[in-house]
């Protein structure tokens, strides 16, 4: 884990690049995507589901997850216009933290690359990530760059009280695997 | 209608009995294990032995077992004199799987088949049974009467014969069977993973001649066991795959098809039939096929709910309906179908097994638009079709003239026996989902995905997952739950190779298209009834589960727990199968072919 400004310093000249451009994308992600509005994607009914654990009914969590339609679609158009700003594919995913102790993060919002550094495919929630409490904690962009051929932003999704309610991931590959995830 | 009665007498002349080897013949049901006896699971049956038989147009299949009790060196070899029967001989993998050993994968072998016990690459210690499955298929044209025919084992500088005779009766299996069977698949990563060199690049491998016919082997394997292929090229988050879809360019008003190279390389041999040439069931386009279509392709999310996605939706799937019409590939059913779940976070419904209902409205406009985008008189059949199970009965309702193929749960659509009726007669197609049985239930078990399909009379049913045998299927095997092929590299085969449990689940199937042509004289109420009895002693009403209170609250408050103990079918018809339980069906066919003739 490294400052995006550090990172800049260590990689090649084209790797570079591609971080600053996604750095700037997250740097506007966390202006224009709207912390109130994606505290309202969520169901109340999803977020007590989601933590449920029933031997005899190994998915009354994920059978139980919901989100309102129209929060989520407006922060969907939202994430996929920003992960436009780069000629490069590039996915900006939503991720928000769940009231737990220890605390884990959910992915909230994915996207049509299929990618992120972070999420497990299929799982339902996850544990908190260091870069991620970073960002929670200080609230300022972490760039991840610890798996090689991958690069991806975190920063900080605020609501209207200028709490810290989420964060966006700006992910993308040196070389995507178009059929990843295709199953 | 003539029939192929097959009969196999097994019997070693007393002067070539030798102690230390024999050479046994069993039953399909009566799957062997490596130290000369059978499956636990298997064990039990009423009738240790069963008359072999098909139809013209049809298999008969059976267990060939070498036993060396010393081990050793020996050759097997199978001959049949006329007729114009055709043998397959395949060798049984014996997994170990729950500290047991199951045969389950069937590796082709060329007669006569020499080798050893133990098995050098089964690696199964102190083995001293080697099984092989045999299918002898009947050409449509085979002639009746009587086959003679030898098993021959050599060990030890002596051989012995197994005599087999072969009577004829009169009947065929129709080419086209009552119900679709489909094995479903998603994405083609795993073939990568299977069948790519060492060293060979993504782009070699997914681009080359080699790749597209390890999806039509596919494919051409399925067909040739009474069954279709499914492969779902995107991924929840709405990902195509290069080869599931044409290039597209272009945005808005602007976005269309750019080429379809990669898209007819893989489809055009399946829909026009030619990869089946050969094949002994004929060159047939598939029946059945995905489209690329989901939330995100070919419109782009951004645009839902404005002029741009209808606009991007329309023009791109017209663009398909005039390829694939202009092609001539108007016997496929091209399906709109949505995979997608939320619980994978890219979207806001569930695409599959709707569960709250608000989510339906997402049908409704998908449906509109695909109307828009197909024309009333088009040749090209598509259809929409919806993976259904918590709210289906709402669906059935809700969704009446929109979806009009339903694949759907067994568990829940057992409680709706009015369901079958309603939807076929407003021209609906219906399956039912379900996967395979693992290689530790009874081998009986597999029958009764087909049977149940043709008891409720509906149209087919899907095993999710068929072709995921896990990451070391010959030595650490998870069961096969989610497999009925396995890839043959190991053995030099550049493809996929059967299982028993695919074999035993066509011959029930050609059993049942059989069975399934008497209905104009006997009635189909009376063949169910019939057949019901003789499978487990039912009665055609108990393979409906009485509708449960449960039915009639909204399924968004359920839980798999309610459904399962609303739900007592599975505990009830097949919880105590008796292992001969298909033999008996299968002999019920018979005495119907032989009144036939």
């Amino acid at each position: 884990m490294k400052s995006p400004w550090l990172l800049l310093a260590l990689a090649p000249l084209a790797a570079a690049q591609t971080v600053a451009q996604l750095d700037e994308v997250a740097r506007v992600a966390s202006v224009m995507v709207d912390g109130d509005v994606a505290k309202r994607i969520v169901t109340d009914r999803a977020i007590e589901s989601i933590m449920k654990v029933d031997k005899r009914d190994p998915y009354i969590a994920s059978d139980n997850y919901d989100v309102h339609h129209e929060p989520f679609l407006h922060t969907k158009k939202t994430l996929i216009r920003l992960s436009r700003l780069v000629d490069f594919p590039c996915d900006v995913n939503l991720w928000m933290p769940l009231p737990t102790t220890p605390p884990r993060v959910h992915i909230v919002i994915r996207n049509a690359n299929e990618m992120s550094r972070f999420w497990q495919w299929g799982a339902l929630h996850q544990e908190m990530f260091p870069p991620m409490k970073e960002v929670f904690e200080k609230g300022k962009r972490v760039a991840v760059a610890d798996k090689p051929g991958w690069i991806a932003i975190l920063a900080p999704v605020r609501d209207s009280l200028g709490d810290i309610v989420g964060l966006v991931e700006v992910v993308a590959r040196q070389a995507p695997d178009p059929r990843e995830n295709v199953k | 209608m003539r029939v192929l009665l097959i009969s196999l007498a097994v019997c070693l002349s007393g002067a070539q009995r030798l102690p230390s080897a024999s050479l046994e013949l069993l039953p399909e049901f009566l799957r062997p294990d490596p130290f000369g006896g059978i499956v636990a699971p298997d064990r039990g049956s009423a009738r240790a032995q069963a008359p072999l038989i098909a139809a013209r147009g049809g298999y008969v299949s059976f267990h060939l077992v070498v036993k060396l009790p010393d081990g050793g060196p020996y050759s097997l070899d199978l001959k049949l004199t006329g007729r114009n029967l055709q043998v397959d001989v395949f060798r049984e993998w014996f997994h170990l799987t729950r500290k047991r050993y199951f045969p389950d994968a069937l590796i082709p072998v060329n007669l006569p088949y020499r080798s050893q016990l133990p098995e050098p690459d089964n690696q199964v210690d102190k083995q001293t049974a080697q099984a092989f499955w045999v299918d002898v298929w009947a050409p449509p044209g085979a002639a009746p009467g009587v086959v003679e025919g030898t098993a021959t084992l050599e060990a030890a500088g002596r051989t012995q014969s197994l005599p087999l005779r072969i009577e004829i009766l009169a009947a065929a299996v129709p080419g086209d069977d009552p119900f679709v069977i489909d094995h479903n698949s998603y994405g083609s990563s795993w073939i990568a993973e299977y069948y790519r060199n060492p060293g060979e690049s993504d782009a070699a491998f997914f681009q080359s001649d080699r790749f597209f016919k390890l999806i039509h082997a596919h494919h051409r394997l399925f067909y040739e066991h009474r069954g279709v292929f499914h492969q779902l090229g995107y991924g929840h988050g709405g990902k195509v795959g290069p080869e599931f879809a044409p290039e597209l360019t272009g945005s808005g008003k602007n976005k269309r098809i750019a080429g379809w190279d990669l898209y007819d390389r893989h489809y055009g041999p399946l829909l026009d039939g030619s990869a089946f040439e050969g094949s002994r069931r004929g060159r047939k386009p598939v029946p059945f096929v995905y489209l690329p279509v989901n939330p995100e392709w070919p419109a782009s999310y951004l645009w839902w709910g404005e002029p741009g996605y209808e606009t991007e939706f329309v023009n791109v799937v017209s663009e398909m309906e005039r390829h694939f019409r202009e092609k001539g590939w108007t016997q496929t059913r091209f399906e709109l179908f949505f995979n997608h779940k939320k619980r994978y976070k890219a979207f806001e419904w569930d695409g599959d097994e709707v569960r709250f209902l608000k989510d339906n409205r997402y049908f409704l406009e998908f449906g509109r638009l695909l109307k828009k985008a197909v024309p009333s008189d088009s040749p090209v059949r598509f259809v929409f079709r919806s993976d259904s199970s918590w709210a289906m009965e709402a669906q059935f309702r809700e969704l009446a003239g929109v979806v009009n193929f339903w694949v759907c749960g067994g568990g829940e659509f057992s409680w709706f026996d009015y369901a079958p009726k309603m939807l076929k007669d407003r021209g609906d197609i219906v399956w039912f989902y379900s996967g395979p049985p693992n290689v530790a239930e009874p081998s009986v078990a597999i029958t009764k995905f087909p049977l149940r399909v043709w008891m409720w009379g509906i149209d087919g049913y899907i095993h999710w997952l068929t072709v995921s045998p896990g990451a070391d299927p010959w030595f650490r095997f998870d069961g096969g739950g989610t497999a009925l092929v396995y890839p043959g590299v190991r053995f030099g085969i550049p493809g996929p190779i059967p299982s028993v449990r695919l074999k035993l689940q066509r011959n029930a199937v050609q059993d049942l298209a059989l069975l399934d042509s008497f209905r104009a004289g006997k009635g189909i109420d009376a063949l169910r009834t019939e057949a019901a009895k003789r499978y487990n002693g039912s009665a055609p009403k108990d393979w409906w589960t009485p509708r449960p209170k449960l039915a009639d609250t909204p399924a968004h408050e359920w839980s798999n727990t309610d459904i399962a103990e609303a739900t007592d079918l599975d505990q009830r018809l097949f919880k105590k199968l008796d292992p001969s339980a298909w033999q008996n069906v299968r002999d019920y066919v018979i005495a119907l072919a032989k009144e036939a003739r």
